[in-house]
């Protein structure tokens, strides 16, 4: 009797879906379908439209999504297929070695601070079952489940507990890893039916473009809806700021970073750091190296750089001018040490040692960017809190 | 005639010492002119205060700290290869600089959880005096532990393999941390592995000079002790020599220098094990009165032209010296394999 009228649910919703689905194809918004949208079970009416990411793309069919996780590795494109078929509907064919993900995903286990933060910007957060390690938790929502037990902790990418993760039956599997470097170790996961999905939003070369991946989010739990109109504020609040940012009419010289036994990891300038710093109005020297990680440099490379420079951020696991000191006293000739113009982004650490900035940061980019002008250009935004940084006394 | 040789050997390594040093110190990814570089050594002023900083706190301390690295490393090394009667021994065969890896991993990765580390800052160690002083306890624990064995072991040997194996149950501790730490955590970790002159200035280099240069006093006054172990464990007998004690105090030498050295710069490899053939070649003796300041020296060079080459001039990235040491070292003592047979003293 259950069966029946579950089948027939399914039978109901699938019919709607198809459509919902057809209705918006010819343009015309229904209203049913965008109530349907915010129960946050049935097959999203609205396409979430990728802008800024370049490591994944979505491709909208009746009643199943295509998603592709891209590796750009020079000019060679590597591609992971994922097929997310709306739960009850018949998994098409065609798609040989694509991964079956049954959408919308009920229950996520995750690696990174950022996939916490995908889940919560798509408010999402309590689905999280498993996660990495507890050690980097903000999340309000997640944080008292994990006190309720609702959340285990499973391992970090290198060793993560297989038997756990498999017994717990969940829709999905982000990793952190690169999409092709790596991936083979979770085929036992795999096999098991758990799909693996790799969430290589660092690899991304803007802000917005980290950020975007909420909508990878979105398209797994269907709340497109939601979550386009959450990220277009976003976007426009940032596109905002960074034209207000990079008009500016000084160009503050920064340093990123803190040296460590005589290497110094510089932003590189095609990372999305050197994105905010160039969006910032900033002046950053390695601006227009290759790269979207970072440049190894010596020292002394960047000394006369540390020397001189208006302004240091990101100053890394230090708390105090006098801890800076105590790492190497050299770092106390530098001219932003001397001036007091330190920074650093760990306002929102919490009581567990967790930095929120990894986290909430990552999908609030125009947040992060407000502070970074505030700090370099305070008449641009005179009224602005500081909400990821502080100043280091 | 030998000695007159000899005698201009050293006198020429010595000049070779201060060129490397110089050439070392005039080198870098930022370009300055030779004369500045020498203005700003002899007169400590310069119109350019960015130079000066560069030459006076970065060059200048890391070339110190080259010298001090390769002293220490080539005389442990020599030691050791005397002491085992093994030309494969450096200082690191007692374990002792896994003992300073351990130590190092003991606040890197098992520390690794803020809260413990926060503790530790409370007790007043901060930034890289913790990660120092880490490595002075991991070694000086390991050093407790060889020494309280050896003065139960009668033979040489025995001491090897039990300082391979202390080394192989300290590195599996480490990789087991290794394995269960947060990925940043670890990348912090072998990049401290990879070893560096550079992180060493102010008072850090007072200590290890100090440190350095004890281990070379205490190794100095041994010499006449490692000459008769070469011969072997009996004949020193024979020569009123009491082998126990002549080891003891000779790991206390091996483990201040590598211990102090590895504490301060991370491990450096192949220094102490080439140095030493390098020396025998070049000195032909079997005296350590000679070939220990001899190898002295050739080490401090050797470090020196390692680091120079580590700068690659016009790069803005240093490569890591460890890797260097490896990449000059091996052909080295390859080539003086194949060239002279002078692994007889080894019989």
């Amino acid at each position: 009797m259950i069966k029946i009228s579950r089948n027939l649910f399914f039978l109901v919703l699938s019919v709607f879906v198809l459509l919902g689905a057809f209705s918006c194809g010819r343009g015309a918004p229904k209203k049913e379908a965008a109530a349907a949208g915010e129960a946050g079970d049935a097959f999203s009416s609205e396409k979430a439209v990728i802008r800024h990411a370049h490591g994944f793309t979505i491709d909208y069919y009746d009643h199943y999504k295509l998603v592709r996780i891209l590796d750009h590795d020079g000019t060679k494109t590597d591609t992971l297929k994922y097929l997310l078929v709306q739960e009850g509907t018949a998994t098409p064919s065609g798609y040989p070695g694509a991964q079956v993900i049954t959408i919308p995903v009920k229950s996520l286990v995750v690696m990174s601070s950022m996939h916490v933060a995908l889940a919560d910007f798509a408010g999402v957060a309590d689905r999280i079952r498993g996660l990495g390690n507890f050690a980097y938790l903000s999340s309000t929502v997640v944080r008292n489940n994990v006190k309720a037990g609702k959340v285990t902790q499973i391992g970090l990418d290198g060793n993560i507990n297989n038997e756990l993760v498999i017994s717990m039956h969940p829709g999905i599997l982000m990793s952190m890893a690169n999409p092709d470097v790596g991936f083979a170790k979770f085929k036992t996961m795999m096999d098991a039916g758990v799909p693996v999905m790799p969430n290589s939003e660092w690899l991304e070369t803007t802000p917005l473009g980290r950020a975007e991946w909420v909508k990878l989010m979105a398209a797994l739990v269907n709340k497109e809806d939601f979550v386009n109109k959450k990220f277009d504020s976003v976007e426009k609040a940032y596109d905002t700021l960074a034209q207000l940012g990079s008009r500016a009419a000084t160009h503050p010289r920064v340093i990123i970073g803190m040296p460590f036994k005589g290497s110094w990891y510089m932003p590189a300038g095609e990372s999305y750091m050197a994105k905010f710093l160039r969006d910032a109005g900033a002046g950053y020297k390695w601006a227009d190296t290759k790269g979207i990680g970072s440049v190894a440099l010596d020292f002394e490379a960047v000394a006369p750089e540390a020397l001189t420079a208006d302004y240091w951020l990101n100053v890394g696991q230090v708390d105090s001018k006098k801890e800076i000191a105590g790492k190497d006293p050299r770092y106390a000739s530098f001219k932003p040490f001397k001036t007091g113009a330190l920074y650093n982004n760990t306002k929102q650490t919490n009581d567990i040692g967790a930095n929120d900035y990894w986290e909430s940061g990552a999908v609030n980019p125009q947040v992060v960017l407000a502070d970074i002008i505030h700090i370099l250009h305070p008449e641009l935004l005179p009224n602005h809190q500081l909400v990821y940084y502080k100043q280091l006394q | 005639m030998e000695g007159t040789l000899k005698k201009g050997r050293i006198i020429g390594l010595l000049l070779l010492l201060l060129l490397a040093f110089l050439l070392d110190i005039s080198i870098g990814s930022i370009k300055i002119p030779l004369g500045e570089v020498f203005r700003i050594l002899f007169s400590f002023h310069s119109e350019n205060s960015t130079w000066q900083f560069i030459v006076e706190k970065i060059r200048f301390p890391k070339a110190c700290t080259a010298v001090l690295a390769g002293f220490g490393l080539s005389v442990g090394g020599l030691q050791m290869q005397t002491l085992f009667r093994n030309p494969l021994a450096d200082p690191a065969v007692l374990g002792v600089t896994s003992g300073a890896n351990l130590g190092v991993a003991s606040i890197m990765l098992a520390g690794g959880g803020s809260a413990s580390l926060y503790a530790i800052k409370e007790l007043g160690f901060s930034g890289s005096w913790l990660i120092t002083c880490a490595a002075c306890a991991g070694a000086g624990g390991v050093m407790l532990l060889v020494l309280a064995l050896s003065s139960r072991l009668n033979s040489n040997v025995m001491m090897l393999i039990i300082g391979i194996m202390i080394g192989s149950i300290t590195l599996s501790v480490i990789s087991i941390w290794q394995y269960l730490s947060d990925p940043d955590l670890v990348k912090e970790y072998l990049l401290w592995n990879f070893g560096s002159l550079g992180g060493v200035t102010g008072s850090q280099l007072v200590i290890l000079s100090l440190v350095v240069a004890a281990g070379l006093i205490i190794a100095f006054l041994s010499s006449k002790k490692l000459d008769a172990l070469l011969l072997g464990e009996n004949y020193a007998r024979s020569m009123g020599l009491t082998p126990k004690k002549a080891r003891i105090i000779i790991i206390c030498s091996t483990s201040l220098l590598a211990g102090g050295i590895t504490a301060f710069c991370g491990p450096i490899g192949f220094v102490g094990i080439a140095v030493p053939h390098i020396t025998r070649s070049l000195f032909n003796t079997s005296s350590h009165r000679i070939l220990i300041p001899a190898c002295c020296l050739v080490g401090s060079v050797l470090m020196l032209l390692c680091d120079t080459a580590a700068q690659l001039p016009g790069f803005q990235t240093v490569l890591p010296i460890n890797i260097i040491t490896a990449l000059i070292g091996a052909p080295l003592v390859i080539w003086i394999i194949l060239h002279k047979n002078n692994l007889r003293n080894f019989g």
